[in-house]
Order: structure tokens, then C-alpha cells, then sequence
């Protein structure tokens, strides 16, 4: 077997796993930095229960989450059938919903990483921002934000991997569509099943760890980048 | 200029103060816990009175009675804290001009360069936070408020954490800011000779409650107050004049008045002035000059008020300038001290602490 040569078959799952690993880190951005700053800055009736709610899917079974996906938002589900009927769009057995699915998944990794990072900024800053005249948007725009920067970056990289990683909930809510859901993971556990496919199963298997490494080697660097310039670097 | 009117409970701890004053500059004074943090944060509106009224310059912050409650961000209520607070993501150019910017053309009071300028802040615009000494953040602090164009200037004991030559250093500008920009202020500390540094007009805070406010002397000697002062250590801040000296005699000579007071070398030019603090309780009286003495300073005065508590007394003489002096009420009552007695009043050298001097006579 040729470990250079990708099959087409191959070569879809890796673009998929990156496209919805990416789209996944894109939608997680504003609401795991607005859960973030909820559960670390204000006080709140129902915040415990927030709380755990974010945090369910990391405890739970994956198949858990992807079956609760499938219900709701699946073409029979309330809010599936809600969507098709307003906006024509199908989330179910398509790539769109593995970015749900992954996106769910590493929604606490990125609001954990987010809230660790604006525990640690000094809130007495931002009381010293708004007697300056700054709205409390304005605070979290330019105080809050910049100075959590580097731990919401390190939110980001985290969903990107976990997203990378996804496998249960995925398969659940949309099943393993070769060219539309089936990503790196999914792909490892084909091959698997299939009697002599254990060579390519271990190509993809070596693909992951080398994209993997990747991301945490990226995700190393620009945070020292990020740690560095709020350090010292001039603010232009 | 101000007047307020607040009622806060919180656990334990009750605040219950009210004031309205004209004066320009007003020092708060009081000790650790008594409340004066929190006061400052119930101007600022950090923090929420149950019932309370704020009264900046005619222009109403809040009235708890008719549901007016401007927020911390609208209120002009420019803050300096102990700690300077600045944003360290920020050079100092950029912390200067944060409230700046946010400002309409209109309602900008200072620019940037006359700040600058007026700090001496010029060396230092593209650095970090983290890069400067403390007494520098706090210039960069004072700078930062006050181009918020503040109606009033919260200082809540700005000098805390700096070391007496950081104060020194930091001091002569406090001055400059009340002289030059005329922004109201409210300074508060628990040390009084820092208070006395910039304004006699006073208010005392204990266990959540203002006791008293109004001028200096008249504010220490009430019955409530007196004992506070002592526990606290009553300091007198003097400006001098400093006279030709020489150096190898390891002491300067400057003038009170039209008497001499020899004090710890300073490294200024003659005719320099001098602020120097001498504590109350460190002064001794005698009814006449003693020869035979290894004391330097003995300065003659008229006793011009005397106010007893709790067997001790506290005499305002003037010599020149107005020097309080603790002694207990048996020696007062020993030497039969009366008000217009003239008396020598008696402290060493060291027991005179040097807070800074003029650059330049």
C-alpha cells in the first residue's frame, strides 16, 4: 500500500473532517465566549443549572447527545421540522449536522477555557473602564475581550480538536454517509469493519494523530504569540 | 460643589453619611474599615445605596425617592485607586486617552499634550504598565481620570502603596492638579498629614458614619474626633524655607516663620521650600528657652486653643505657622498651660520626617 496515496474516498473524509471542524470552531465563537463571560462574571437564579447543562456533554455517553439531537432537530423532530418548514434547511444526515453534533461536543471545552480566562482578568479593571465613561459593552469590547484573548483562543483550538475527534454523537444524528457525514473518525471505524481494511484504517489513523499534533502545536504557538504581546508589545 | 445623602446595610455593616460642602477639595479621613471605600463606591455608583441622594455641582447622580439612578459609566465621577489599576494591555498613550476618546469634542476639558505636560508623563507614553514604578502608574492613574474630564476627582488613598519617597514624588503633583486644573476632589486617606498636604477642609469617617467636616483644626479638636486623631497619630505637615547650609554638618537649616528649625540634611538649593512632618505627640513644652539641652529645635509660641480627652490634651500653638502638640492633661495641668501662655515647643531633629521639597528655589 502507497502511505502517500490518498483514495478519493480518503481524501473526502479528511477535507469533511476539516471543513466541519472548522465551521464548528466558527459557530462556537460567540456563544462560548457570551456563556464564558456569563458564568464567570454575573451572579445569576439558574447559573448551576447552566452550568451543568454546558458541561452534560462531557460526562454523558456521546450517543447521548446525538440521540437527543437526532429527536429535536432531526426531519421528524420539533425543531428539524420547524427549520425545513421556515427556512428549507435539513440538518439531519448531512455534513451541516456534524458541525451541530461536534459543535455540542466541544461546546464546554471552549466555555470552560473561555470563563477560566475572564476569571483570571481583574474585574476591578473594568470598574476602573466604566467610571472612565465606558459603557458596559464597551468594557467587555475593549478590556474584558483583548485581555481573554489568549484563553478564548485556546478555546477555539480546543473545539477544533475535539471536533477533529468526534465520533459518537456524529454517527447518531447523522449517520456514516461516505462524501457527506462519514469524517476521519468515522472513516477509521469503516475500515475497521471491513474484512482486509486494516491498512487503511491505520494510514487514517496516523493522519489523525499528525492533524491532532498539528492543532495543539498551532494552538502552542499563538498562544505564547498572544501571551507575548499583551506582555509587552505597544498597542498598535 | 457636592452634597449626598446615603443609607447603605449590607450584613453587619451599615453606612449612614451625609454631607454638602462647597469646598473645592475635601479630605476624607478615617480609619481602616470605616467605610471610606464603600462611601466612594456609592459615589461612583459601583454600589447601590437602599436610599441615598448624590448631588454633583447641581446635577443630580441620585435620588433613590425619584427612581434617578445615572449609571457608574454617565456619572463624570473620575476614580484614582490605590493601586493604579492600569490597563495592562495598553501603552501609557493609550490608558491616557481611554476616557478621552470616549468623550464628545464638547465635553473634553484637558488635552492629551497638557496632561502630559502637567505630569511629566512625556518619557514614558509608548511603555507598559508592568514597566513602571509605582509612583509612576499612579501618575498615569491621576492622568487618566482627570482626561475623562471627571466634575469631580475620587481619590481613594492614591498614596497607600508607595514608599515616602514615591509620596514625595507624587505629592508635588496632587498639588499642581488642585492649583492648576480646579477639578473638585475628595481625597481620601486614614494619614492626615497627606490630607493636609492639599486642603484644611476635612471630613471624618468612623464605623460607617461621617462624624464631622469643616476646617481642619476646628474638625480634629471636636470630642469624637480628638480621641480618633491619637489612635491614629496626629501628624503636623510644615512648609519651610530652606536656608544656605552646609552640607558637611549632615543637617539643613530652614525657616518657620521668622525661627530657625534645623531638620535632616536636604539635597535642595536655599530658599527651596520644604514640607516636613512632625508628629504631634513627638513636640514637648516648656514655659521657657532651656539652655544645656542636646534638642536643636525650640520654637517659640502662643498657645492659641486647648482642647482635652480622655487625659490628654491637644494645643494649638502658633509659632509662625499652627503646630499641634499632644502632651497628657497631667502636664498640662502640672505647668498650668493656658490658652495665650507663651511657650517653647521642643523637638529633635529625627523626630522630623522629610516628605519633599521644591526643584528649584
Amino acid at each position: 500500500m502507497d502511505w502517500l496515496y490518498f483514495t478519493e474516498a480518503e481524501t473526502a473524509a479528511l477535507l469533511l473532517s476539516i471543513k466541519v471542524a472548522l465551521w464548528c470552531t466558527v459557530i462556537s465563537l460567540i456563544p462560548g465566549v457570551a456563556t464564558g463571560w456569563l458564568l464567570a462574571r454575573k451572579d445569576f437564579p439558574g447559573k448551576p443549572l447552566l452550568d451543568s447543562l454546558v458541561h452534560l456533554p462531557l460526562v454523558l455517553p456521546p450517543v447521548v447527545p446525538g440521540y437527543l439531537l437526532l429527536v429535536l432537530l432531526g426531519s421528524q423532530g420539533i425543531i428539524g421540522q420547524w427549520l425545513q418548514q421556515q427556512f428549507g434547511i435539513s440538518l439531519a444526515f448531512n455534513w451541516k449536522g456534524a458541525v451541530i453534533a461536534s459543535a455540542l461536543m466541544a461546546f464546554p471545552l471552549m466555555v470552560r477555557a473561555v470563563r477560566l480566562a475572564i476569571m483570571q482578568i481583574d474585574a476591578r479593571l473594568e470598574t476602573a473602564a466604566s467610571t472612565l465613561g465606558a459603557s458596559k459593552l464597551r468594557v467587555f469590547l475593549s478590556i474584558t475581550l483583548p485581555l481573554a484573548a489568549p484563553g478564548i483562543l485556546t478555546g477555539l483550538i480546543l473545539a477544533f480538536s475535539r471536533s477533529l475527534g468526534e465520533f459518537g454523537a456524529t454517527i447518531t444524528f447523522v449517520g456514516n454517509i461516505e462524501g457527506e457525514t462519514r469524517t476521519l473518525p468515522l472513516a477509521i471505524y469503516t475500515y475497521t469493519q471491513v474484512p482486509g481494511g486494516d491498512a487503511q484504517a491505520m494510514k487514517l489513523v496516523v493522519l489523525s494523530v499528525l492533524l491532532a499534533l498539528a492543532a495543539l502545536f498551532i494552538s502552542d504557538a499563538l498562544e505564547r504569540r498572544a501571551a507575548r504581546h499583551l506582555a509587552s508589545s505597544s498597542h498598535d | 460643589m457636592i452634597e449626598f445623602e446615603l443609607d447603605l446595610k449590607r450584613g453587619n455593616f451599615q453606612l449612614q453619611a451625609s454631607l454638602n460642602s462647597e469646598a473645592s477639595v475635601i479630605g476624607l479621613f478615617g480609619p481602616s474599615g470605616s467605610g471610606k471605600s464603600t462611601l466612594l463606591s456609592l459615589l461612583t455608583g459601583s454600589l447601590q445605596p437602599q436610599h441615598g441622594r448624590i448631588l454633583v455641582d447641581g446635577r443630580c447622580l441620585l435620588d433613590t425617592a425619584r427612581r434617578i439612578n445615572i449609571p457608574v459609566h454617565q456619572r463624570r465621577i473620575g476614580m484614582v485607586y490605590q493601586e493604579g489599576r492600569l490597563f495592562p494591555h495598553l501603552n501609557v498613550r493609550h490608558n491616557l486617552s481611554y476616557g478621552l476618546q470616549l468623550l464628545k469634542p464638547a465635553q473634553r476639558r484637558f488635552k492629551l499634550d497638557d496632561i502630559v505636560a502637567l505630569l511629566e508623563l512625556g518619557p514614558l507614553l509608548e511603555q507598559r504598565p508592568r514597566q513602571l514604578s509605582g509612583g509612576e502608574q499612579q501618575r498615569v492613574a491621576l492622568g487618566r481620570a482627570l482626561l475623562a474630564a471627571p466634575q469631580l476627582l475620587l481619590l481613594d488613598e492614591p498614596m497607600a502603596a508607595l514608599d515616602d519617597r514615591l509620596k514625595a514624588q507624587i505629592l508635588p503633583f496632587l498639588r499642581r492638579i488642585k492649583d492648576e486644573t480646579g477639578v473638585p476632589m475628595l481625597y481620601v486617606s486614614h494619614a492626615l498629614h497627606e490630607i493636609l498636604t492639599l486642603t484644611q477642609h476635612i471630613a471624618v469617617m468612623q464605623a460607617g458614619r461621617l462624624l464631622a467636616h469643616g476646617d481642619a483644626y476646628e474638625v480634629l479638636g471636636t470630642e469624637h474626633v480628638l480621641p480618633l486623631t491619637q489612635s491614629l497619630g496626629l501628624e503636623n505637615l510644615l512648609k519651610l524655607q530652606l536656608l544656605p547650609s552646609p552640607q558637611e554638618s549632615g543637617c539643613s537649616v530652614a525657616l518657620c516663620g521668622q525661627q530657625q528649625v534645623v531638620l535632616p540634611w536636604v539635597d535642595a538649593v536655599a530658599g527651596c521650600e520644604v514640607a516636613v512632618v512632625i508628629p504631634a505627640s513627638s513636640i514637648a513644652l516648656a514655659k521657657q528657652r532651656i539652655e544645656g539641652i542636646s534638642i536643636q529645635n525650640q520654637l517659640h509660641g502662643t498657645i492659641r486653643a486647648i482642647r482635652t480627652h480622655d487625659q490628654r490634651a491637644l494645643l494649638s500653638i502658633d509659632v509662625g505657622a499652627e503646630l499641634l502638640v499632644e502632651i497628657t492633661e497631667k502636664s498640662r495641668q502640672d505647668m498650668d498651660l493656658q490658652c495665650g501662655d507663651s511657650v517653647c515647643c521642643l523637638f529633635k531633629t529625627q523626630a522630623i520626617r522629610l516628605l519633599g521639597h521644591q526643584r528649584k528655589a
